[in-house]
């Protein structure tokens, strides 16, 4: 499952915080069910080349928020009842996204269509079931 | 200055060969469970430091502090827990590794002697060649193998990675991950395979000219750091960057390039209306580059 995880050390964003928004979308698209069992600290580490502690501090914040359960001696999971995010927070956080990309493909010269297109592309891509391949 | 807590600590160290010095007043921290990179060109100081971090040299002024106390004044105490693989891995040319091993194991209090197995099975090691005719890299597979085997507190690495090829360099930093998710250890290591560490790091150190120029987490460090293209401004005016810290400035034939080392988002889109600069582009920097800006010529202080 780590497989559908990628990071990039480049990107602005916190290796931790990729991590835990690529969690956070295999839960949401359900290409992780609830209470399946997600990969340890380590193998995640191990898959990603990043530094543990990294993986754990995603983990820490992504249990503080009611997506994951760390069982005691059995490993993490993915919670029961994986948390709704709310109408106004879920509104809030795709304008953000959404003016940053409009941003970037209006800099770039793209015509509405193509950006538009390209959206649908990617969601395409993120949804697919990943299966087997390697990142 | 008190540094406890630190694993591995100097304070104001300062080594002088002659006239030239190597190090001057460099103070830095190494918390306990950080990965730890320190880089600099070569002749910066990253030799003279760890020597003096492992109680080798003793410095001009200033000390290193292992372990809460002085390296100087403990070091057989101190070294104990502390594992080294140096820059030539170097042993008995004629003793296999699991030769190597028993004859090591003898020297520690505690030895993993099931981990040393598994470490130079994964690494491939044969049974039956000796050490002299084994590969660079992997002499220093067994050469990790070696300084994990007592568990050490610190795992010291000097340039680790020289001289492997892609295969050998992901099987090292796949035991180094291991390592740290097992047992928490902390790792200080110099190093030229910036793009290798840059996952792995958690904090950076960058000597320049005997001086240490930057020293931070390595995620404040690339917060902070980015690169600014922008069309050339009007004649007659030239780019002002305040308030922005540029580290490096360059002239191109479409604009203007500068590397800021305080960039914040909110400041700096005033600052770009305010100074009406078009064709903004902001980008931000690998470890490597970010090295390379602030260690290059005419690279500055942070």
């Amino acid at each position: 499952m780590s497989a559908a995880i990628t990071v990039d050390p480049r990107d602005a964003v916190p290796i931790w915080r990729q991590i835990e928004e690529g969690m956070r979308r295999l839960v949401a698209v359900g290409a992780l069910a609830p209470a399946a069992p997600v990969p340890s600290v380590r193998d995640l580490a191990r898959d990603l080349g990043v530094n543990p502690m990294t993986v754990s501090k995603a983990y820490q914040r992504l249990a503080d928020t009611g997506v994951l359960e760390v069982r005691r001696g059995e490993g993490t999971f993915v919670a029961g009842t994986p948390p709704k995010v709310g109408p106004v927070e879920r509104a809030r956080s795709m304008k953000d996204a959404a003016v940053r990309y409009a941003g970037v493909a209006m800099g770039l010269g793209a015509a509405e269509d193509d950006a538009t297109a390209a959206v649908k592309d990617a969601w395409a891509a993120l949804t697919k079931r990943p299966r087997g391949e390697k990142r | 200055m008190s540094d406890t807590g630190a694993v591995l600590a100097t304070e104001r160290l300062s080594v002088r060969y002659g006239s030239r010095a190597a190090l001057l007043d460099v103070s830095l921290r190494v918390p306990p469970g950080s990965v730890f990179v320190l880089l600099g060109r070569n002749g910066a100081g990253k030799s003279s430091l760890v020597r003096c971090a492992l109680g080798l040299q003793r410095p001009d002024s200033g000390r290193a502090v292992l372990f809460g106390a002085d390296v100087w004044r403990t070091r057989a105490k101190a070294l104990a827990r502390v594992g080294v693989v140096p820059e030539e891995p170097d042993a008995p040319p004629d003793m296999t590794a699991r030769e190597l091993a028993s004859f090591c194991r003898r020297l520690y209090a505690t030895w993993d002697d099931a981990g040393v197995a598994a470490r130079l099975r994964r690494f491939d090691i044969p049974d039956d060649v000796p050490f002299g005719r084994l590969s660079k890299g992997q002499k220093g597979a067994v050469m990790l193998a070696l300084c994990l085997a007592p568990r050490p507190e610190l795992l010291v690495l000097d340039d680790p990675t020289l001289g492997l090829d892609a295969v050998a360099r992901r099987a090292l930093y796949d035991e180094l991950i291991g390592d740290l998710a097992d047992r928490g250890t902390t790792v200080f290591l110099t190093t030229h395979d910036l793009d290798g560490v840059e996952r792995l790091a958690t904090h950076v150190a960058i000597l320049k000219d005997a001086r240490l120029v930057l020293d931070e987490e390595m995620e404040a460090m690339k917060a902070r750091f980015r690169r600014i293209r922008c069309a050339r401004p009007a004649p007659g005016d030239r780019a002002a960057w305040t308030p922005f810290v540029t580290v490096s400035e360059r002239s191109r034939e479409w604009g203007l390039e500068a590397v800021v080392s305080n960039f914040e988002e909110g400041a700096f889109a005033a600052f770009v209306a305010q100074a009406g600069l078009r064709d903004v582009e902001v980008g931000t920097l690998s470890l490597e580059e970010v090295f390379v800006s602030v260690a290059g010529e005419g690279g500055g202080v942070s």
